[in-house]
């Protein structure tokens, strides 16, 4: 069932991860956890694709297999044509291009020791594009000032910061954002402010946008496609407005109505 | 029950919580609201009379006929855990690992003088008064066997040990699942005997309370009761605030504050919000004062 008009970007096709246990019996091996249990999904180019779960649901693990950053145990993850499942790290150079991360923690993933015009620039420097005057330019899209250059993160305030990963994580101009919990660690008066601007960038750049959360009315707000996870599996897919308006999953149905709403409370 | 008059709150340089008054009465649940830096927690730390090294508290609190400002840590330890307890945010750090559940829960009724087999024997009830499966199997358990939402609940039984006259919880859902959410704030609505609720999340705030202080800057800003300030806010940063928490249907712009929280001891002489307030005028350089019966601000340019 097509739920976009774009052209399949990411494909994952029965992933499955498996860990074990660290061993509790000197005989016997540890036990292994099913982190996932054969998910596929399908992003489209453009796609604004929302994944929700709940802590344990394997959300976090299909974030790190879809970003390359994990080996699947079983199943295959092709990125724009290209298998990465199985690659080594010499070899994911294009996925390091087309897909930037920003994290959930703007206060744990930018180095407290590094200057905001040196933590935009590292994905270029690292990948061996050139800088240029790339950083007032990604530091001005983020709406920050060019002064902001030349501080340190511990000199921001937690929007700032998370304004800062999103310009770093635009600066090789990638196909695709992935977010992971953009704003959970954010206040409330802030939060409209981060959420606008992934938006704007979105429209303006022609990103594909992968966004995690634990809440639904969040990605309702941001993505038109959604994937509710449980226990390492996706239980319900869809436009995010059917599922919403109509969940077909009993767990989704459990997660809607266990977020307090203020329409609802008032 | 517990009175809150002019308590202030300081750290060497810098004034963080300004002349904040409130009460609550018995069984009555008051939520206090703030985004980080308002000075929430720091309200309710000098309550339990557990600020850090060299931040003080002056003003008064009251519980009964006790007082909590301003006296010695002797005094206080008396009433800390035995008439008023505090349930924090993060129910990792909060339990030791090295004892088991049971212990745990029973060490705060021996610490008030209660003698070790009943303070088990109750220590096996209150598990089960906050609806633990199995309270014989967690009473035996180690806290790294348990999950977040059954080590909050166990910090809920620790809390409510001797009976308290009033309960005051950190943002006690933040770190949990927002189905474990939902059951923990039932509970807590349920057994709390007069509650003190700090949380950043509107909607949480009004799911559990009945009446709700919004904190900006170290002062209370706004209080009343919630479905009064919730659906008609008076201070412009309330206004704000309830604005940003709706979200709209995709496509749309969501309403912002403008600007960032100030980091403390940073805000604005006068009106603590008017550097964000799409309402300030030159009258905002002047102090507002809280005023109103029942439903409060303290704003020169209210809505409405």
């Amino acid at each position: 069932m097509p739920t976009h008009a774009g052209t399949p970007l990411i494909e994952a096709r029965d992933l499955t991860r498996v860990y074990r246990r660290p061993r509790t019996s000197l005989t016997k091996p540890g036990a292994e956890v099913h982190a996932l249990r054969d998910v596929s999904l399908t992003v489209h180019r453009g796609e604004r694709y929302g994944i929700v779960g709940e802590s344990g649901s394997g959300k976090s693990t299909l974030l790190r297999l879809l970003c390359g950053l994990d080996q699947p145990t079983g199943g295959s993850i092709r990125f724009d044509g290209q298998e990465i499942a199985g690659l080594p790290e010499r070899r994911l150079r294009f996925l390091r291009e087309n897909l930037q991360i920003v994290f959930q923690d703007p206060m744990s993933s930018l180095d407290p020791r590094m200057r905001v015009r040196d933590l935009v620039a590292e994905p270029l420097t690292a990948l061996g594009l050139p800088v240029g005057d790339r950083v007032a330019g990604l530091l001005d899209a983020v709406g920050l000032p060019a002064t902001a250059a030349d501080r340190y993160p511990h000199q921001f305030s937690g929007g700032q910061r998370q304004r800062i990963a999103i310009a770093r994580a635009l600066a090789p101009r990638p196909k695709v954002l992935v977010a992971d919990e953009p704003v959970s660690a954010l206040d409330v008066s802030v939060r409209g402010q981060i959420l606008n601007l992934l938006a704007d960038l979105a429209d303006e750049l022609g990103l594909t946008l992968v966004f995690v959360s634990h809440d639904l009315s969040v990605v309702r707000h941001v993505c038109e496609t959604v994937a509710v996870m449980s226990r390492g599996e996706i239980v319900e897919t869809g436009p995010v407005d059917d599922v919403w308006a109509a969940p077909a999953h009993a767990y989704t149905r459990t997660l809607l109505q266990a977020v307090p709403t203020l329409e609802g409370l008032l | 029950m517990l009175s809150v008059d002019g308590l202030t709150v300081r750290a060497d340089s810098a004034e963080l919580v300004h002349q904040v008054s409130f009460a609550i009465a018995p069984g009555e649940r008051v939520g206090l609201i703030g985004e980080s830096g308002s000075g929430k927690s720091l309200t309710a730390l000098s309550l339990m009379g557990l600020l850090p090294e060299g931040v003080t508290a002056s003003g008064t609190a009251r519980l009964g006929e006790r007082d909590l400002v301003g006296v010695p840590e002797s005094r206080i330890k008396d009433l800390r855990g035995r008439e008023l307890s505090m349930v924090f945010q993060e129910p990792m750090t909060a339990l030791n690992p090295l004892m088991r559940i049971g212990a745990q829960v029973a060490e705060v009724m021996t610490l008030h003088g209660r003698s070790s087999p009943e303070a088990r024997a109750r220590a096996l009830d209150l598990l089960g008064r906050v609806r633990l499966p199995d309270p014989e199997q967690i009473f035996r358990a180690y806290p790294h066997q348990l999950s977040g939402g059954q080590r909050q609940r166990v910090m809920l039984a620790i809390a409510l040990a001797n009976e308290p006259r009033l309960l005051i919880c950190d943002e006690p859902t933040t770190a949990l699942d927002v189905t474990v959410q939902k059951q923990m704030l039932e509970l807590i609505a349920e057994v709390a005997p007069a509650l003190l609720f700090i949380t950043h999340d509107l909607a949480v705030v009004a799911s559990v309370c009945e009446r709700v202080l919004v904190m900006y800057g170290g002062r209370v800003v706004e209080s009343g009761p919630i479905r009064e300030v919730f659906t008609r806010p008076r201070h412009r940063y309330t206004e704000g605030l309830l604005a940003a928490s709706k979200l709209t249907p995709r496509g749309t712009r969501l309403p912002t504050i403008q600007g960032n929280v100030p980091p403390a001891g940073h805000f604005p002489d006068g009106c603590v919000f008017r550097n964000r307030c799409p309402q300030a005028t030159t009258a905002c350089e002047q102090v507002p004062a809280l005023t109103g019966d029942g439903h409060a601000h303290a704003c020169w340019h209210p809505a409405d």
